[in-house]
């Protein structure tokens, strides 16, 4: 493991030592963590999706097959008799009698021609305690708009609920990726970024590294952040210029607490959206194929 | 005079002379569907995903859950997981040549490969491409007693449709066994194949409610598998008791039948298989053992081949 982890980081660190001269310092290696919060709920769906699985859904209820209730209930026991009260049947076709919508076509007390609503009788309200057990109790679903989404707190881990949030932090005057300096040659580019986030952001976080491969790379000259042509051409000196890897990562549980003089100021959990102003257009443009729509 | 003749397919007897047809005989190999051509049942020349059809069934009835979080999440983490630098193709064992000893091997078809039966895919590079994801789910349930008991067949039918919501197949013997009473013929049970929001429910079913509440289950072992990415487990009659269709209506349900579910991936490799499973919630024990064919699957630089060589093999035989 442990070798395996040492050379993917020395091929991670794009030849930084070929024929045992070093091309590339080791403090001009960098490891930036891109701590993402998955999904927590469903995504939210547009107008048009609503509406189109709503129609898809009661094409297959009309299609669907009708209810057996000679297997879930036996014949003359006081369940079927309760169960067959409850429903409402259609009304049959009869001699004489014009039906506006055209002739029922019922088969086991199903018009087949539309969907079947299965109603399940009401039990004797119970004591307090049997409420839980009763099944025919509305569902109530928590709201998907959070405290935090009310209040805007951008610090929150409880935001925006159906979307994923990155972690973005106050390095140095500047927002960024939370960034980390290679101290030592042997620990690998993940093991960095993962303890420069405990040291910065408490032990009180659980995190779940996607892979020892970095997922990206952002060059800088003169503190300068390149573009993706500049950082290609071989006009730029490659010693100097300073590499940032990006390593992917996920919380799991706990959250972030800033600790006193580790250098991060501020720090804020944000959407794709809400990155690029914070970020600039350069920095963001670079990373955004990494970043999850959703 | 000359007369065009349109030569038949099948015969010369109406050209007046001998000889063969001039005309490839395609109606051999191009099947000719008579429903298409007859102007009988005009309902069963749709397409069943034309609304018309009679076998029209929608498809995308609600939001996937599981289909959402393998492409907001899953899909992207996968690729990073399994890429690798300079990567290569590893041949599979392939159909081999004949060595020209014989003037009949001119035109044979080629020799078997080397040790096995059926040859070997080639496993590609891992791209955007070619990311896993999870095709559709088999669930086959064969009950042994069903040969004396043949009732038992039904309600292993039954079950399946009460567990997955869709209609089996039956399943019958293939086999002759007198010692066992069991001939050819017989129905033994039933086969059910998911996909889309059906797997998907499955799914969620199992890795949600069913396998945590399982006490002696310990993750699906890591020897388990095809070779290709497909991934199969085994569900004991006394487990099947605790998926919710069955036990909220336990008096119907006396005798339980257990079952084998396939997970079928587009994955390459098991390995690889297994990644993208423990990203949709299903745990594995055991060592992974990643085939030695598998190995060297790296480019290989001039200089210092052996070692990339050694390296390469040792690491992966360590993760």
């Amino acid at each position: 493991m442990l070798q395996k982890a040492i050379l993917e980081t020395r091929r991670g660190l794009a030849a930084a030592v070929a024929g045992g001269v070093r091309l590339v310092p080791l403090e001009n290696i960098r490891a930036s963590l891109i701590l993402s919060r998955t999904p927590i709920v469903t995504p939210d769906m547009s107008e048009f999706d609503k509406k189109f699985y709503k129609y898809q859904e009661e094409l297959e209820r009309r299609l669907m097959w009708t209810f057996p209730k000679w297997f879930y209930f036996k014949k003359g026991t006081v369940a079927e008799r309760e169960f067959t009260k409850a429903q409402k049947y259609p009304i049959p076709s009869h001699p004489g009698v014009w039906f506006p919508k055209g002739l029922p076509d019922i088969k086991h007390g199903r018009d087949r021609r539309f969907r079947q609503d299965i109603i399940l009788p009401k039990k004797a309200p119970e004591e307090e305690s049997g409420e839980m057990e009763n099944e025919t109790r509305a569902i109530k679903l928590n709201s998907r708009i959070t405290e935090a989404d009310k209040k805007n707190d951008q610090a929150s881990l409880e935001r925006k609920l159906a979307r994923t949030l990155y972690l973005l932090v106050k390095q140095d005057g500047q927002w960024k990726f939370p960034t980390f300096p290679v101290e030592n040659e042997d620990v690998p580019l993940n093991e960095v970024a993962e303890n420069g986030l405990r040291r910065v952001g408490g032990n009180k976080i659980n995190t779940w590294n996607v892979s020892r491969t970095p997922a990206g790379i952002l060059k800088y000259s003169n503190g300068k952040l390149l573009d993706c042509e500049q950082s290609e051409s071989p006009s730029v000196k490659d010693s100097s210029i300073v590499r940032d890897y990006l390593i992917k990562s996920h919380i799991l549980a706990g959250k972030f607490v800033p600790q006193d003089k580790q250098g991060v100021e501020e720090y804020k959990w944000l959407v794709k959206e809400e990155l690029e102003p914070l970020l600039g257009k350069a920095y963001f443009s670079q990373v955004e194929f990494l970043l999850s729509k959703v | 005079m000359s007369l065009a003749f349109i030569r038949p397919f099948s015969s010369s007897v109406i050209a007046q002379k001998v000889g063969c047809a001039m005309v490839k005989p395609v109606h051999h190999t191009i099947k000719i569907e008579k429903r298409l051509l007859s102007p009988r049942f005009p309902d069963l020349k749709l397409d069943p995903s034309d609304i018309r059809s009679p076998k029209f069934r929608p498809r995308l009835t609600q939001q996937d859950r599981v289909l959402d979080h393998y492409y907001n999440t899953l899909e992207s983490d996968l690729l990073l997981i399994q890429y690798r630098h300079d990567q290569i193709d590893v041949e599979g064992n392939k159909r081999r040549k004949w060595d020209m000893s014989s003037p009949y091997h001119l035109n044979r078809p080629l020799r078997k490969p080397r040790g096995q039966i059926v040859p070997s895919p080639t496993i590609k590079t891992r791209t955007w491409k070619n990311i896993p994801r999870l095709e559709n789910i088999t669930i086959n349930c064969f009950v042994k007693e069903a040969k004396i008991k043949p009732e038992l067949a039904i309600a292993a039918t039954l079950q399946l449709q009460q567990i997955t919501g869709c209609k089996p197949s039956p399943v019958y013997a293939k086999a002759n066994v007198p010692t066992w009473k069991l001939r050819p013929g017989m129905r033994m049970g039933a086969r059910v194949s998911l996909s889309g929001s059906d797997a998907s429910q499955f799914l969620t079913t199992l890795t949600e409610i069913v396998l945590p509440r399982i006490r002696e289950f310990r993750g699906i072992s890591n020897r388990s598998g095809d070779r290709y990415g497909n991934i199969a487990f085994g569900l004991r009659p006394e487990d099947i008791k605790v998926f919710p269709e069955i036990e909220n209506n336990q008096d119907s349900w006396p005798k339980t039948f257990g079952m084998d579910i396939t997970l079928h991936t587009s994955a390459q490799t098991d390995a690889d298989a297994r990644i993208l499973l423990s990203g949709l919630g299903f745990p594995f024990t055991g060592g992974e053992r990643v085939p030695k064919t598998l190995l060297n699957d790296l480019k290989i630089e001039d200089e210092n081949v052996n070692d990339v060589v050694t390296k390469n093999s040792e690491t992966r035989a360590e993760a």
